[in-house]
């Protein structure tokens, strides 16, 4: 509060000049940082907008052709549905996630015996690159080499390998196994921490108030966890919108293009077909679409007024 | 003054030129990974032979298009390039490559180079690609276990009953052993092998000029129904539901297959990697009988405006030679030059002598838009075999496919 006062009080000149000197150096200071946005991200964001409004294939002449590319997308429907499916698989898997990392964050959020090698078990799988999880993945599920169906056959609980990739609810569902296993153990860290944040005398007052553990959890952790929460939520979003590997590698938008995600789309108009336009277009659309959908989540999750 | 100026830039420039030819020059060359093994050898030879020199460079399959897109965008495209036949329709009709028809036309052996790549490099009558290497479809079968369960080993399935039985006798003798394998997630792979079905028996997918999709055909059907009675009758693997193209030589290589359509390429394959295996090569069958085959492999084009010209005709010229040609049918390439194929391929597997009878009439689709119509992974033709080959609605499958290939078609720049 104190700095905040010096600064609305007028300055000596002298004071003034230090102070706009030292503006200066803290501008130097963040010059690097700020010249790595410019460079890669700015920069590269106009140039996607700019792009967006030509016909621009790989090879040839591209021509400006104004918002024909966002016309275009209204009427393709195959990205649509692929939006479609991607909403779809968000909300099932930010739900899965969450329903195994919370639990696994209660587990291991209190010192007890290998508390610690329960987290690092439970972490392991979130230090493996998506690509990677995504091949080990591939080839467990591989009927003819892999591991579930052939255990299953050889241990005789089915009497015919069965195709976990070939139609679509089982397919899904193996996608929805493997990013859990792989992401859960990460939300866990992050709900750990929040979960590590609330003060213990909270808790220990409202046991001596006669609270249940259910009361407590829903009057005292969930409140106090809002902005954890959010963090973990808008991650896990913002992620799964953005899926594309495990699509990509494990099932190649199948079985028959009913896995296609948004990213997926833009990769296929952008690099099978080379409509770099095209495919640009449809980033700004879903950019417009990520940053909408984490601003309302940030204004959902906020922190309720009168709360520090 | 500025008369005789001009006159002096001019002899400059005459001379200038003069002395380039004069002295070696080096040209970059590309090819994609499925060329790995002929592609260094020739080259090599090439440049022992030579002073003009032949810099190679490898490139993953996937990776060849977007690759030689983005450098030729930034100025860095190499000289010429060995790209995959089927891309040269829509490489010239984006104005990428040079035009080399006449030079083409001079060669004396023009008209007997092979005729499927120099109608997929002809774009509005202009010459752009020539052929390369070259990679034709046929059937191979398992010579041991068409022993084992009482078949005529030497003999191959003639049409498509015969492709039929035999694979369910050898599907027959069970454990691991399968009838039959074909990739079924696989759309490179099956234009490659499920078209030859249809084309010998008088079938077609697309129109001559590729200007129309014509996949509702009995003959497609038929073949259809072939396919799905082997799977219905379990004689496939149940990975081939899944297999994008991982599978399509490993599957057969492993010995435990009956018949495999299949490419020449895997012959070389198979002698070099997997000796054990005991197989027969030939043609991939019509309904009750002829043959067919897809002729593929890689045009050689030139990047429009290149510098290094005379090099690379040289290079090209040095390839057609029987001395090229042999170097390519010995390290996995079908020769590209009927007239000495026979010759080329004189000390090699009496095999490849199969291969190039197919390839001499082989077919290749003609298309501005093949990779979207026929090799991504999401397009209708990939959709569409998987659907007919594994799903319950052939018709809803084949009628989608045509509607969604002839939209991509009609929305085709048009140039």
């Amino acid at each position: 509060m104190s700095s905040i006062t010096t600064a609305a009080t007028p300055a000596p000149p002298r004071a003034r000049r230090v102070a706009s000197r030292q503006q200066w150096i803290g501008l130097l200071y963040v010059a690097p940082a700020v010249a790595l946005v410019v460079v890669f991200f700015l920069i590269p964001l106009g140039m996607t907008a700019w792009m967006s409004l030509h016909n621009w294939p790989l090879m040839g002449e591209h021509s400006y052709i104004g918002l024909g590319n966002y016309v275009a997308i209204l009427r393709d429907t195959r990205f649509w549905n692929a939006l479609r499916f991607t909403a779809y698989y968000t909300v099932i898997v930010t739900i899965a996630i969450f329903v195994v990392a919370f639990p696994l964050a209660l587990f291991v959020e209190r010192p007890r015996p290998l508390t610690n090698l329960y987290r690092t078990m439970f972490f392991m799988p979130a230090v493996v690159g998506f690509a990677s999880a995504s091949l080990l993945w591939s080839w467990l599920l591989n009927v003819d080499s892999g591991l579930f169906s052939p255990a299953a056959y050889d241990l005789g609980l089915i009497d015919r390998k069965f195709n976990l990739l070939a139609t679509f609810q089982p397919a899904f569902w193996s996608i929805i196994a493997m990013v859990v296993w792989k992401v859960a153990g990460f939300t866990m860290i992050i709900l750990m921490a929040g979960l590590q944040s609330i003060p213990q005398d909270l808790q220990e007052a409202a046991v001596i108030d006669g609270a249940g553990p259910f009361a407590r959890f829903r009057a005292i952790t969930l409140p106090l966890m809002r902005r954890t929460l959010a963090l973990a939520l808008i991650l896990s979003v913002a992620g799964s919108i953005l899926a594309f590997d495990q699509f990509y590698i494990i099932l190649r938008g199948g079985p028959r293009n009913q896995t296609l995600t948004a990213v997926y789309w833009i990769f296929n108009q952008s690099f099978v077909s080379f409509k770099l336009g095209y495919g640009a277009a449809l980033s700004m659309v879903l950019l417009v679409i990520l940053v909408a959908l984490s601003l309302v989540q940030l204004w959902l999750l906020r922190k309720p007024e009168g709360l520090d | 003054m500025r008369n005789l100026i001009a006159k002096l830039a001019l002899a400059a420039a005459v001379l200038g030129g003069g002395i380039g030819a004069a002295a070696a020059e080096t040209a970059n060359i590309w090819v994609r990974a499925d060329g790995s093994n002929f592609m260094p050898r020739i080259v090599d030879a090439y440049n022992k032979a030579h002073t003009n020199q032949v810099k190679l460079d490898i490139i993953p399959n996937a990776e060849i298009i977007p690759k030689y897109g983005a450098s030729a965008a930034g100025g860095t495209a190499p000289d010429a390039l060995s790209l995959d036949l089927i891309y040269t329709p829509s490489f010239a009709a984006a104005g990428q490559l040079e035009d080399i028809t006449d030079w083409a036309k001079s060669l004396p052996y023009f008209s007997s180079l092979s005729p499927a790549h120099v109608k997929t490099g002809t774009y509005k009558d202009h010459i752009y690609g020539l052929p390369f290497s070259a990679d034709a479809s046929v059937l191979i079968w398992n010579k041991k276990l068409f022993k084992q369960a009482g078949l005529d080993p030497e003999k191959g399935p003639a049409n498509w009953a015969e492709i039929a039985t035999d694979a369910e006798k050898v599907n027959a003798l069970g454990g691991n052993i399968k009838g039959f394998y074909f990739s079924g997630n696989c759309g490179g792979c099956n234009i490659f092998t499920f078209t030859p079905l249809i084309w010998a028996s008088g079938g077609d997918i697309l129109s001559e000029d590729g200007s129309k999709a014509t996949l509702d055909s009995p003959q497609l059907r038929g073949a259809i129904d072939l396919y799905r009675s082997m799977v219905k009758k379990d004689l496939v693997p149940a990975g081939a539901q899944t297999d994008t193209g991982a599978n399509f030589f490993a599957a057969f290589a492993a010995g435990n297959i009956g018949i495999s359509p299949s490419g020449a390429f895997a012959i070389g394959a198979l002698n070099t990697q997997y000796p054990d295996v005991d197989y027969g090569v030939t043609f991939l069958p019509g309904k009750d009988s002829g043959w067919s085959s897809f002729a593929g492999g890689d045009n050689f084009v030139v990047t429009k405006g290149t510098t290094k010209l005379p090099v690379v005709k040289e290079f090209l010229d040095f390839a057609y030679s029987l001395e090229g040609q042999t170097i390519l049918a010995k390290y996995g390439s079908l020769p590209v030059r009927g007239d000495i194929a026979k010759e080329a391929l004189k000390d090699l597997d009496p095999r490849y002598q199969i291969a190039a009878e197919a390839m001499a009439k082989g077919k290749t689709p003609y298309s501005v838009v093949f990779n979207d119509l026929i090799n991504s992974a999401n397009g209708p033709w990939t959709q569409m075999i998987n659907e007919v080959f594994f799903g319950d609605d052939v018709d809803g499958a084949i009628a989608n496919a045509q509607e969604t290939m002839q939209s991509i078609i009609d929305q085709a720049p048009q140039k």
